[in-house]
């Protein structure tokens, strides 16, 4: 199960302290959506193993915490027409791709690009989802994320417009077996939750615990298949440089 | 009152609870339980709050870190795990907090999951994001006073 987090200098915490406690916490690695924190260099091959001083200090805080750490950019923008060019410019050389919505043309727009993984946040400020949405996620491949930070955080009137927002979201994504994420969207290692917790308090708002606990794998879906994909023996799904293939 | 015969007393599960704060955060007990009562009265609703219980058996916390005993009724664990889980802030200081374990009598939660308070932690200056601040030492972890705020930080991101 992976968490995705806000790392210093987005959140309150830097991206080892997030990697100590979600490796106390029980996870097995968190997605750093903060796009500076996890600088990974942009000419190596394979990403697992690149070489670059910040790559080892990468390496080092997952072998120190037992714990993957994963480089992911979080987009945001005002409108679909810068996102397209960001996209554009992110996609080569993060692990995970993920745009933030909370409005109606930007959801539209991210669940509408293959290229993007994770639509973040889409029913925060006043953003909409519904059954186009949801079938043009599932199409592209695109994850909704399900943010149970309302959830943990927030109290009062807030709360409860984010929870029935959130049940209208799950039971979108359910019927159309859209894929989806869950994360809390902590901004320090204070607002992490183990994932046993985590399920708890989603079921006591109504989710099926499984529900949760898939949404919390997919991270770790998102991030094996794309990794396979930026290796250097990937040519096509499916199709790979095989071991009689030669160096030409 | 002559106590209740055996069978129709209320059995227990006790929870241990590891509580992570600011240095700073003045949390008291009875801070923390009202937080504990309000987390569970919003998520759960009264009559979902009066099942789970939630009475604090005991509590300490020092420079940031602490652990607390819990106590809720037999088969309502998982609910009373959610309330825990939403408890986010205790008098406006934020805190994290992660069930350690259960058990069936305090003194068993007690030997199991708590105690082993870790490292005393010292006050030093250390050097992040370019400048030399004061912060917080315990083990690898540094908590970081930058401006009014903490940055939560590790042996990683200083020296």
């Amino acid at each position: 199960m992976y968490e995705a987090v806000h790392a210093y200098p987005d959140g309150a915490s830097t991206v080892a302290r997030h990697a100590r406690t979600a490796a106390r916490h029980g996870y097995d690695g968190i997605v750093v959506r903060t796009r500076d924190a996890v600088e990974v260099d942009p000419t190596a091959t394979d990403p697992a193993t690149t070489a670059a001083p910040n790559a080892t200090r990468v390496a080092a805080i997952r072998e120190e915490y037992g714990i993957d750490v994963v480089d992911a950019v979080e987009i945001d923008v005002d409108g679909p027409a810068s996102a397209g060019g960001s996209v554009g410019n992110y996609r080569p050389d993060h692990t995970v791709v993920c745009l933030v919505g909370g409005d109606d043309r930007l959801n539209r727009f991210a669940v509408e690009e293959p290229r993007v993984d994770v639509l973040t946040r889409p029913m925060a400020d006043g953003g909409g989802f519904n059954h186009v949405l949801a079938k043009a996620a599932r199409d592209n491949g695109v994850h909704v994320e399900v943010d149970l930070g309302p959830l943990l955080r927030a109290t009062g009137g807030r709360r409860v417009r984010a929870l029935s927002n959130l049940r209208k979201l799950r039971e979108i994504l359910t019927y159309y077996d859209a894929p989806y994420v869950v994360s809390v969207n902590a901004r320090s290692q204070l607002e992490l939750r183990a994932p046993r917790e985590l399920v708890a308090a989603a079921a006591a708002a109504g989710f099926d615990p499984d529900w949760i606990r898939a949404g919390l794998t997919a991270w770790g879906e998102i991030v094996t298949t794309n990794r396979e994909r930026r290796s250097g023996s990937f040519i096509a799904p499916g199709v790979r440089r095989g071991r009689h293939e030669t160096e030409r | 009152m002559k106590h209740l015969p055996k069978h129709l007393r209320q059995r227990w599960r006790y929870l241990a609870v590891g509580i992570e704060a600011w240095p700073d955060a003045s949390i008291s007990r009875r801070g923390f339980q009202r937080a504990l009562w309000y987390a569970a009265g919003n998520l759960l609703g009264d009559a979902g709050s009066a099942d789970v219980d939630l009475t604090l058996l005991g509590f300490t916390l020092a420079d940031g870190r602490g652990e607390a005993v819990v106590r809720t009724r037999r088969g309502h664990v998982e609910a009373a795990r959610a309330a825990i889980a939403c408890v986010h802030a205790v008098d406006g200081d934020p805190i994290g907090i992660r069930v350690r374990g259960i058990s069936g009598t305090v003194r068993a939660c007690e030997e199991r999951y708590m105690g082993g308070a870790g490292r005393d932690p010292i006050q030093r200056a250390v050097a992040f994001a370019g400048a030399e601040r004061s912060a917080v030492v315990r083990g690898d972890a540094r908590d970081v006073a930058v401006e009014s705020d903490h940055v939560g930080a590790t042996a990683f991101d200083t020296e």
